[in-house]
């Protein structure tokens, strides 16, 4: 598998005492699209900057497709395209001229100018508003018009930093349609920082989560989901006498309920893919690592005792849990998790 | 191949600015009126003061290279505000992450500037003709006296830039701004003779890039005594080469 990117104990110090970057270690597989996610301050927009050959870093090696980003950054320069996080354009003239300009600075022909402009107006589907002055545009169009320079030289890798920032709903539907529909036809490598965790859950192949400029975890949207063990599976019980867990019928009722419940309980938790079990309120709740794989085990061993369950939920862990998990906690928190744990 | 993308981007830089130009034009024409006071009111009002040695050229002819001048140079003392925008907004982060040189940046966006001055100063021209100029009827003349209304304004576009990338912030860099184009225009040739200036002030003008582009636009535009015009144009080459030099590697901090 060819890599795109490749990070070796990459670290940034500002002014000699902030650390922005703290030893990062990153592999991205080439045509895929890739997503960093990490709360403010995390160091990923400092990350993509050294990697666009803005920042030297303070040590370690980034590569880009084998070109060394401090050694080689001309190299580098010329198979990457960029959007910085703020506007990228020039308001005073029109979409098409912006298009021009930035293809005339990246040497493209003038046999392909034309065609490669129209190429990019389309992909991002801009054609209409390309003889607009860029002041007359919306949030989206400008932030599709800034996609289109990036991708009018058809780099290897797109860097997008905090690409749909601001943006309604519709809009950045309409910049991941686009930018989606360009990397498939022309095999791009995507990476992207963003906040938004629907988006990466969304449209990335990979993700990495960077925390105090580490990378803290890493892998496909559901490996991490998966990685938190953690679905929950709700069910509601039936509650007719017979159900061996609520029935009070018989004279023996406080003790040998209790007695009875316990013994159940045990049984369940002790499945193999039951992590954890509850019961409260006609409620029987139960951690599992794959619900779906987890769940006939647990229905057969319910029906063996005789208990009907009327309705089952199943929770799974959203990209927000697996955020929060790996990049939400404040530092001493952690620690205390870690003594905790030790 | 180097050298092609540098120039590459400096022609992308100029046909930006003339794009600019094309679509908002009141800049060009708001930035004549004071210049076209200067002339009008101020050269109109000091001519009857017969006490300013000028070698018997009318005062309001003596002062027009300096007005022509100083409406360029102002042009491009302020350029930087465009490259502080430009920095604020992400569109220098992109510039520099584009396969070109930072000196081809900086060379030709100050070029770009000069070229805008040489603009502003066209819109000068035929109102002084019209406000009784005489100017020297050779083409060559004025053609040479644009040529160094260019290098001046381009040279301090580049001063302009080196400042931005110091200053950072539109406030601070408007402080400078203002603070930077008086002085240059007092202490200079522009308005009176530099041995009318106090010992002091002649030792600024001496050193002021201003100075010796006035005396050579002057000798070219309306005297027509070009003896000292090769001093002039050497001096203002050295002056864009130094600066030049010295805002691109200051550049690169811009962003950082």
């Amino acid at each position: 598998m060819e890599l795109a990117i490749e990070i070796k104990q990459l670290t940034k110090v500002y002014d000699g005492k902030v650390n922005a970057l703290d030893g990062v270690d990153l592999a991205v597989k080439a045509a895929g699209i890739f997503a960093l996610l990490g709360p403010n301050g995390s160091g990923k927009t400092t990350l993509m900057r050294v990697l666009t050959t803005q920042f030297r870093p303070t040590s370690g090696t980034a590569r880009a497709f084998g070109y060394d980003v401090v050694a080689d950054d001309a190299n580098v320069r010329k198979i990457i395209g960029y959007v910085p996080q703020e506007m990228s354009v020039w308001t005073d003239i029109t979409g098409f001229e912006n298009l021009l300009i930035y293809a005339k600075i990246y040497g493209v022909p003038s046999s392909i100018r034309k065609k490669n402009i129209e190429d990019a107006l389309q992909s991002m589907g801009i054609e209409d508003v390309a003889g607009k002055t860029v002041k007359k545009y919306s949030g989206g169009m400008i932030r599709r018009l800034e996609i289109a320079c990036a991708l009018l030289v058809k780099p290897r890798i797109i860097f997008l930093d905090e690409p749909t920032l601001g943006l309604d709903p519709s809009a950045r539907k309409a910049v991941w349609e686009n930018l989606i529909s360009f990397k498939s036809e022309y095999g791009t490598t995507v990476f992207f920082n963003t906040h938004y965790m629907d988006e990466a859950d969304l449209y990335s192949d990979e993700v990495a989560i960077i925390n105090k400029g580490k990378i803290v975890k890493s892998g496909t949207a559901s490996e991490l989901k998966r990685s938190l063990h953690s679905e929950i599976i709700s069910m509601s019980l039936a509650k007719g006498k017979a159900c061996p867990l609520f029935s009070s019928f018989d004279a023996d009722a406080g003790a040998a309920l209790e007695r009875r419940q316990f013994r159940i309980m045990e049984k369940v938790k002790a499945l193999h893919w039951v992590e954890d079990a509850f019961l409260h309120d006609g409620q029987l709740e139960l951690a599992v690592e794959d619900g779906e794989v987890a769940l006939p085990g647990i229905m057969d061993a319910l029906r063996d005792e005789d208990i009907f369950v009327e309705r089952i939920k199943i929770k799974k862990p959203t990209l927000d849990d697996v955020f929060l998990k790996y990049a939400g906690m404040r530092p001493n928190e952690r620690d205390d998790h870690r003594q905790k744990a030790a | 191949m180097a050298l092609n993308d540098s120039l590459r981007e400096m022609f992308a830089m100029i046909e930006l600015e003339m794009r600019r130009l094309k679509h908002d034009r009141t800049e060009i024409y708001t930035r004549a009126v004071q210049p076209i006071l200067w002339l009008a009111v101020y050269g109109t009002v000091m001519s009857h003061v017969r006490d300013i040695p000028t070698n018997g050229i009318p005062y309001i002819d003596y002062i027009t290279p300096g007005v022509l001048l100083q409406s360029t140079i102002f042009v491009s003392v302020f350029y930087g505000l465009t490259i502080v925008w430009e920095r604020e907004t992400g569109i220098l982060k992109r510039l520099l992450v584009a396969p070109a040189s930072r000196y081809a940046t900086v060379i030709g966006r100050a070029i770009a500037s000069g070229v805008r001055a040489v603009v502003q100063a066209l819109i000068i021209f035929p109102v002084a003709i019209l406000l009784g100029v005489k100017f020297i009827s050779n083409p060559f003349y004025i053609i040479a006296a644009f040529m160094m209304l260019f290098m001046i304004s381009g040279g301090f576009a580049a001063l302009s830039i080196l400042v931005a990338s110091l200053m950072k912030t539109r406030e601070r860099f408007m402080g400078i701004g203002q603070a930077m184009i008086m002085p240059l225009f007092f202490a200079s040739n522009a308005l009176y003779p530099i041995e009318l200036m106090p010992p002091f002030l002649q030792s600024i003008a001496f050193v002021n890039p201003l100075t010796y582009a006035v005396d050579a636009v002057r000798g070219l535009m309306i005297s027509g005594e070009v003896a000292s015009i090769g001093e002039d144009f050497l001096a203002v080459i050295i002056f864009d080469i130094v600066i030049f030099v010295i805002a691109s590697i200051s550049f690169r901090r811009i962003i950082e």
